[in-house]
C-alpha cells in the first residue's frame, strides 16, 4: 500500500489524474457555490434585494429548462404552469395551512412536482407539439386557478395576500439557496450516469429502449426536477412580492425568459444557464429602466446575434475559442 | 474548471449591471433639515397591456409637478416653505415582476421620500406588500383591488378611485330605477373587473332581478363573437361589459361588427379614455354606449386645493395637446392629494406623511371630486355616475346621466 502510495507520488501523470479527478469532484459544487457567495456579497452591496431574488430565480429556472430541455430535448414552453401552481400551492398553504413561509416554499415544490406528474401523458409528443401542448397545460393551469368558481379554494381572480407572512431576509435566502441547488443538481446530473442516460435519450430515444434504458421513467425524473425547481421558484417569487394575481405568475414571459436565458448561455453545458441568466436578466432591468425606448430593440439584437453566431449560445462560443487557440485558426 | 473565472466575471459583471440601473437620485428624509428636493417615486407602463392608461396617468403628475416647480416648489408645513419637486420615474413595460423590482429600487435604492403606483391593481399589487414592509405610505393612484385594503395595512392612500367593488353602486340604482329586469353581465376575470360584477349581480338580485348572463371570461380576451351570439340569444335589456381598456375596445368592435343591436350595452373605460375609444371604435360603434361618467366630465368650479374643472381641462391640454382624459386627471389628483398630505406633515418621516393624508380625508376637494379615506386608507369620497355617450358634432360627447343630482343628460333608453 505505502509502495502504491510512492509510486503515485513518484509518478508526476499519476499525480495529475488524481487532481483531476479531485477537480472534476468538486466542480459541481464549486459551480454551485461561487453564485451563491457572490449573491451573499452582492446583498450588501446592492440593497435591492428583490432584483436579486429574481435573478436567483431566474438562474434556478434556466438550470430547471437545462435538465428538461438541455439534457432530454423536451422544450416545455408551459414552464410558467408549475411556477404559478407552487407560486398558489405555497400561498394556499400560508393562508389556510398556516405554514412558514420557507416550509410552504418546499410545499410549493412539490405542488410544481405534482403539477409535472399530472402532465406526464404529453411525453406521447415531441418536438413542436410537446412544447404548444405543456403552453396550453400552463394556461389551463392559470384558468383553473383563476377561475371565479374556485373562489372559495383558490381566490378566483382576486390574487393572494401573503404580506403576513413576508421576510425580504428569509425570501433573498431561499432564492439563493435555489439557485444553488438547482445548479448544483443539474451538474451532478450532468456528471452522473443518469446524465449519460438522459443524453441518449435526447439523441435517440428508441435507440436509448433498445439498449435497455427505461426512456419513460427517466424522462419522467428529469421533469418532476424541472417542474420542482419552477414551483419552488414560483413559491418563493410568490412570498418575496406578497400580493399577486393569477395572471403574475402564470404569466408565459417567465418560460420566455427562462428558455432564452438557458439559450444564451448555452444548453447542455452547467455554467452556461448560470452565466446567461445573470447577464441577461441584468441587461434586461438596465435597460429597461435607463433606456425603455430602446429596450426590445437591444434585446431583440442581443437575440438575433445570438441566434446568428453563436447558435449554441456562450457555452458554444467559449468552447469553439478553445478549440481554435488548440488546434490553431484552421481548425475544424 | 476554466469556466470558473468567467462565471465570477460574468455574475460579478451582472449583479453591477443590475446596480448601474438604478438612478442615484436619492434624497434625505432626515427631519432636521430641509432637504433640496422632494423626491416622488414611481413606476409606469410604457409599453404593453397598461400603457394606454399609465402614460396619461404619469402625464397628469407630471403636470402636477410642474405647476408646483413653477411656484417654487410643494409647500412643506413640516418646514413651512415650498422645496422643489422631482420625480423617479422608471418604466415597468406592463409587467408586475418588473414593478416589483422597480418599487424596491425607488424605496431602497433611490429613497424617495414619496412612492406613487402606477395604473391599476395588477401593477400597483406588488408595491402593497413592499411599501407596507418597509413602512412607507404607497399613493395608490387607481389601484382599486380589494385585497390591498386590510386592517394590518396602515401603510396605503387610495388617491383617485374608489374600491371597484363600490364602482357599480350608481349602476345597479339606475338599472333598477328604470326597471331593467333582463340583464346579461359579462365580465374579465380579475379582481378589478370581477369584484364590479359580484357587486352588481347581488344588488340586483336583492331588487329580484336574476342576471340572464352572467359570464366570466379570460382578461386576455380579445374577441366576444361567440359570447355575443349565446348573449343576443336570450334578448337582454341591457349587456353590461366589465373589462380593461382593450377588452372594452374588443367588445364595442365586436357588437358593432356582429350586427346586434342591444337597448343598452356599458362598457367600463370609455369614460375613461374617450378620444382612445373614439379611434378605435368610431362613433357609430360608441353611440349611445354607457359608461361610468368620470369626473373628468362632472364641472368643480370650486376646489380647496389645485385647479378648476376649467382650469384644468384649459391648462392641462395647453401642456399635453390631445391627451386630456379621466387618467390624466387621476395622475393630477394624486400630485394634489400628496400637496395636502405634506402641507399637513409635521415632517416628513413617512408615518408624518401617511398623518397628513388621513386629515386630508374629508377636507380636500379636488378637480377629482372628494377625497375621503375609510379607515383601511381606501377611497370612499367618489361615487361614479353612470353616463352616456351621444352623438355630437365631433364624434360622441359623454353626459351624466343617473343620478339625477350629477346628470347633464336625459338617459336615452332603449337605445336607437
Amino acid at each position: 500500500m505505502l509502495l502504491k502510495f510512492r509510486d503515485q507520488r513518484q509518478n508526476p501523470s499519476e499525480d495529475l489524474k488524481g487532481q483531476s479527478r479531485w477537480r472534476r469532484a468538486a466542480s459541481p459544487w464549486v459551480a454551485a457555490a461561487i453564485p451563491v457567495l457572490i449573491f451573499l456579497v452582492a446583498v450588501h452591496v446592492y440593497s435591492n434585494e428583490l432584483l436579486l431574488v429574481d435573478m436567483a430565480i431566474y438562474i434556478a429556472l434556466a438550470q430547471g429548462i437545462n435538465i428538461i430541455y438541455g439534457f432530454t430535448g423536451y422544450l416545455p414552453f408551459g414552464y410558467f404552469g408549475f411556477f404559478g401552481v407552487g407560486a398558489y400551492v405555497a400561498g394556499y398553504g400560508i393562508i389556510h395551512w398556516g405554514l412558514s413561509g420557507p416550509v410552504a416554499v418546499l410545499v410549493g415544490g412539490v405542488g410544481g412536482a405534482l403539477a409535472g406528474a399530472i402532465l406526464l401523458p404529453l411525453f406521447r409528443l415531441r418536438g413542436a407539439y410537446f412544447a404548444l401542448t405543456t403552453l396550453a397545460a400552463g394556461e389551463a393551469f392559470y384558468a383553473i386557478v383563476s377561475n371565479p368558481s374556485l373562489t372559495s379554494i383558490t381566490n378566483g381572480p382576486y390574487g393572494l395576500n401573503l404580506a403576513t407572512a413576508y421576510s425580504s431576509g428569509w425570501s433573498f435566502g431561499m432564492a439563493v439557496g435555489l439557485a444553488g441547488v438547482a445548479i448544483l443538481v443539474a451538474a451532478l446530473i450532468k456528471r452522473s450516469r443518469y446524465g449519460m442516460t438522459l443524453k441518449a435519450i435526447k439523441d435517440d430515444p428508441y435507440s436509448a429502449a433498445m439498449a435497455g434504458i427505461n426512456v419513460a421513467r427517466d424522462r419522467f425524473y428529469a421533469w418532476l426536477i424541472a417542474a420542482a425547481i419552477a414551483g419552488v421558484g414560483g413559491a418563493i417569487y410568490g412570498w418575496a412580492i406578497s400580493v399577486f394575481y393569477p395572471q403574475d405568475v402564470f404569466d408565459v414571459t417567465v418560460s420566455v425568459f427562462a428558455i432564452v436565458f438557458a439559450l444564451f448561455g448555452g444548453i447542455g453545458s452547467i455554467w452556461g444557464p448560470t452565466i446567461g441568466a445573470a447577464l441577461l436578466y441584468a441587461i434586461y432591468n438596465v435597460v429597461g429602466v435607463s433606456n425603455p425606448q430602446y429596450f426590445q430593440l437591444i434585446y431583440g439584437l442581443i437575440i438575433v446575434l445570438l441566434v446568428l453566431f453563436a447558435p449554441r449560445g456562450l457555452a458554444g462560443l467559449m468552447a469553439s475559442i478553445r478549440e481554435r487557440r488548440l488546434f490553431g485558426g484552421g481548425a475544424r | 474548471m476554466r469556466f470558473l473565472p468567467a462565471l465570477g466575471l460574468t455574475a460579478a459583471l451582472g449583479m453591477t449591471l443590475a446596480a448601474c440601473g438604478s438612478s442615484s437620485s436619492s434624497s434625505t428624509t432626515s427631519t432636521s433639515s430641509a432637504p433640496s428636493a422632494i423626491t416622488i417615486g414611481t413606476t409606469y407602463a410604457g409599453s404593453g397591456t397598461y400603457a394606454t392608461s399609465s402614460i396619461p396617468e404619469l402625464d397628469g403628475l407630471k403636470f402636477w409637478m410642474t405647476q408646483e416647480n413653477k411656484k417654487g416648489g410643494v409647500y412643506v408645513g413640516a418646514y413651512k416653505k415650498r422645496i422643489p419637486v422631482k420625480l423617479v420615474d422608471y418604466n415597468d413595460l406592463s409587467s408586475a415582476s418588473t414593478a416589483a423590482t422597480l418599487y424596491n429600487q425607488l424605496i431602497t435604492q433611490d429613497k424617495v421620500n414619496i412612492l406613487v403606483a402606477d395604473f391599476g391593481s395588477v401593477l400597483t399589487a406588488p408595491a402593497v406588500s413592499l411599501a407596507e414592509a418597509h413602512k412607507v405610505v404607497l399613493f395608490d393612484q387607481t389601484g382599486t383591488g380589494i385585497p390591498f385594503f386590510t386592517p394590518q395595512n396602515k401603510d396605503i392612500v387610495l388617491c383617485d378611485l374608489p374600491e371597484s367593488d363600490i364602482w357599480p353602486d350608481v349602476l345597479a340604482q339606475f338599472l333598477i330605477a328604470k326597471g331593467i329586469k333582463k340583464v346579461a353581465i359579462v365580465y374579465d376575470t380579475n379582481d378589478f373587473d370581477e369584484s364590479q360584477a359580484v357587486t352588481l349581480k347581488s344588488k340586483l338580485q336583492a331588487a329580484g332581478i336574476t342576471p340572464l348572463v352572467y359570464e366570466g371570461v379570460p382578461t386576455t380576451t380579445s374577441s366576444y363573437t361567440t359570447i355575443l351570439n349565446s348573449v343576443a340569444a336570450k334578448h337582454p335589456d341591457a349587456v353590461l361589459e366589465f373589462g380593461y381598456q382593450p377588452n372594452d375596445t374588443a367588445f364595442l368592435q365586436n357588437v358593432q361588427s356582429s350586427g346586434q343591436h342591444f337597448k343598452m350595452v356599458f362598457t367600463v373605460f370609455p369614460g375613461q379614455l374617450l378620444s382612445l375609444f373614439q379611434s378605435q371604435v368610431g362613433t357609430a360603434g360608441l353611440k349611445y354606449t354607457y359608461t361610468y361618467g368620470t369626473n373628468l366630465y362632472i364641472n368643480y368650479p370650486k376646489v380647496t386645493e389645485g385647479l378648476n374643472s376649467a382650469q384644468f381641462k384649459s391648462q392641462f391640454s395647453a401642456a399635453y395637446p390631445g391627451q386630456l382624459n379621466a387618467l390624466s386627471l387621476a395622475g393630477y389628483n394624486t400630485g394634489l392629494v400628496i400637496q395636502g398630505s405634506l402641507k399637513n406633515a409635521k415632517s416628513l418621516s413617512q408615518a408624518a406623511i401617511r398623518a397628513g393624508a388621513q386629515q386630508l380625508s374629508g377636507n380636500l376637494t379636488t378637480v377629482d371630486g372628494k377625497f375621503q379615506l375609510n379607515s383601511e386608507g381606501a377611497q370612499v369620497g367618489e361615487l361614479l355616475p353612470v353616463a352616456q355617450l351621444f352623438p355630437s358634432s365631433s364624434g360622441v360627447t359623454l353626459h351624466a346621466v343617473y343620478p339625477s343630482s350629477q346628470a347633464t343628460a336625459k338617459a336615452v333608453y332603449p337605445a336607437p
